[in-house]
């Protein structure tokens, strides 16, 4: 399965990030707003095509297996419980929709190519850092949480069996965790001070994404579908 | 965006690792709690409200970008509720005494579901594809009707997990050495201390 950027050079990975989140928002909102079973499910074959024309494709294999699980429940309570498949193909076009664009967003924008274009429009050093630092600290951290428990089992810690004997195993992880990230805050905002983090100042990134009059373009197109579909749907 | 203090900028970040390290370990253990709102409570209680509701929707966003799945997002308003009652919580010194901390954790319990169950039932059909949607399954499959197998399902793991949750905050309080609890400006208080 794949999860997350992808490098290559295809024609969503050339789009300037903004217009990518802007396709994945305008997406999760005209799956809900236009009606029956053809939307959701025309937009899936849109986002198919999308995925094929940037060299892509792997990235349907991860939206159909994180896919099958929802379509698995919702055929269950909705087809056979509720005799109501209709809406379980429905809601299964709205899922498949949303996890099939935001996979392509993930694995077509490099983080750090996000960060520069949001500061290269103003945003504060402040947002774009909790953007960067967080996708860096969560690796981290996990990577943490592992060792912790490796050095809790070598002193004797189960973490296998049974309901009670799991639960014991997260005070022993959570609270070295814990105190370990808190001990570290002092270091890490020394070196924010350092860089200059208070300062306000905006910052210029070295490279920024280029955004071009297509792109542009899309993005309002996006802003226009998803008004007029609201509207329609509204005054409908 | 009000500019963020360099501590609160350092912190952040670690109080989202916190809470997916936590999240994942309770997932990859089957235990029946998501322990992924530990980090964002624990801010509560060392800052306050405002910071938590900021940990609250970078943690939503990390977790949605981590799982890759962007229906996560649709529940941002459930970790800013949460982010907002522990900063209550904390305030009103809820982290006095174990008692007191499990007894707040299961209020936010109802809170967490009572937020979660609409989002779940009018966007998603009430299935999330999680532990919950099990429960769900079972109770729809007895005939429970389909809003109150949702509820119901939300709250069975919510009460559990928010106290469970309160606890863990507690204990990891009454660990914070003396030294560390007076760098944060609210740790006292919530610890009942001040």
């Amino acid at each position: 399965m794949t999860l997350g950027y992808r490098p290559g050079d295809g024609l969503l990975h050339r789009t300037h990030p903004f217009t990518t989140a802007s396709l994945a928002g305008a997406v999760s909102v005209l799956v809900f707003v236009l009606p029956g079973v053809l939307a959701p499910w025309g937009l899936v074959a849109g986002l198919c095509v999308l995925a094929a024309v940037s060299g892509l494709l792997p990235v349907l294999g991860t939206a159909a297996a994180f896919s099958a699980p929802f379509w698995g429940f919702l055929i269950l309570i909705h087809g056979v419980f509720r005799d109501d498949l209709g809406t379980a193909v429905v809601l299964a076009g709205r899922i498949s929709a949303m996890l099939t664009v935001f996979l392509l967003l993930l694995a077509s924008v490099h983080p750090g190519r996000l960060v520069d274009a949001m500061l290269e429009r103003g945003a504060p050093f402040g947002l774009a850092y909790l953007f960067g630092a967080t996708l860096q600290a969560v690796p981290q951290l996990q990577r943490r949480a592992a060792a912790i428990l490796d050095a809790q089992r070598c002193r004797g810690l189960r973490v296998r069996g049974s309901l009670v004997r799991r639960a014991r195993a997260v005070i022993p992880l959570a609270v070295p965790l814990v105190l370990g990230a808190l001990a570290e805050v002092d270091e890490r905002a020394l070196a924010l001070e350092i860089r200059g983090a208070g300062s306000g100042a905006r910052r210029t990134p070295l490279d920024p994404p280029r955004d071009g009059a297509v792109g542009r373009l899309v993005r309002w197109f996006l802003l226009a579908a998803v008004t007029g579909a609201v509207l329609w749907r509204l005054l409908s | 965006m009000a500019r963020l203090s360099s501590r609160l900028l350092a912190l952040i970040p670690l109080a989202v690792g916190i809470n997916l390290a936590l999240g994942k370990f309770a997932s990859a253990t089957s235990l029946p709690l998501f322990l992924d709102t530990v980090g964002t409570v624990l801010v509560a209680a060392l800052v306050g409200p405002a910071a938590a509701v900021v940990t609250g929707l970078v943690s939503q966003t990390a977790f949605t970008i981590v799982d890759g799945k962007l229906m996560w997002m649709a529940f941002l308003p459930v970790q800013l509720g949460i982010a907002l009652y522990a900063g209550l919580a904390a305030r009103y010194r809820m982290f006095a005494s174990p008692l007191r901390a499990v007894a707040s954790g299961l209020g936010l319990g109802v809170i967490a579901a009572t937020l979660s169950w609409p989002i779940s039932l009018l966007l998603f059909g009430g299935v999330t594809a999680s532990g919950v949607t099990l429960v769900t399954t079972a109770l729809t499959a007895v005939g429970v009707p389909l809003r109150w197998a949702v509820y119901g399902a939300s709250l069975s793991s919510d009460l559990l997990d928010k106290a469970v949750t309160f606890l863990l905050v507690y204990v990891v309080l009454e660990a914070l050495p003396r030294r560390m609890a007076v760098r944060f400006p609210a740790a006292d208080r919530s610890r009942g201390r001040a």
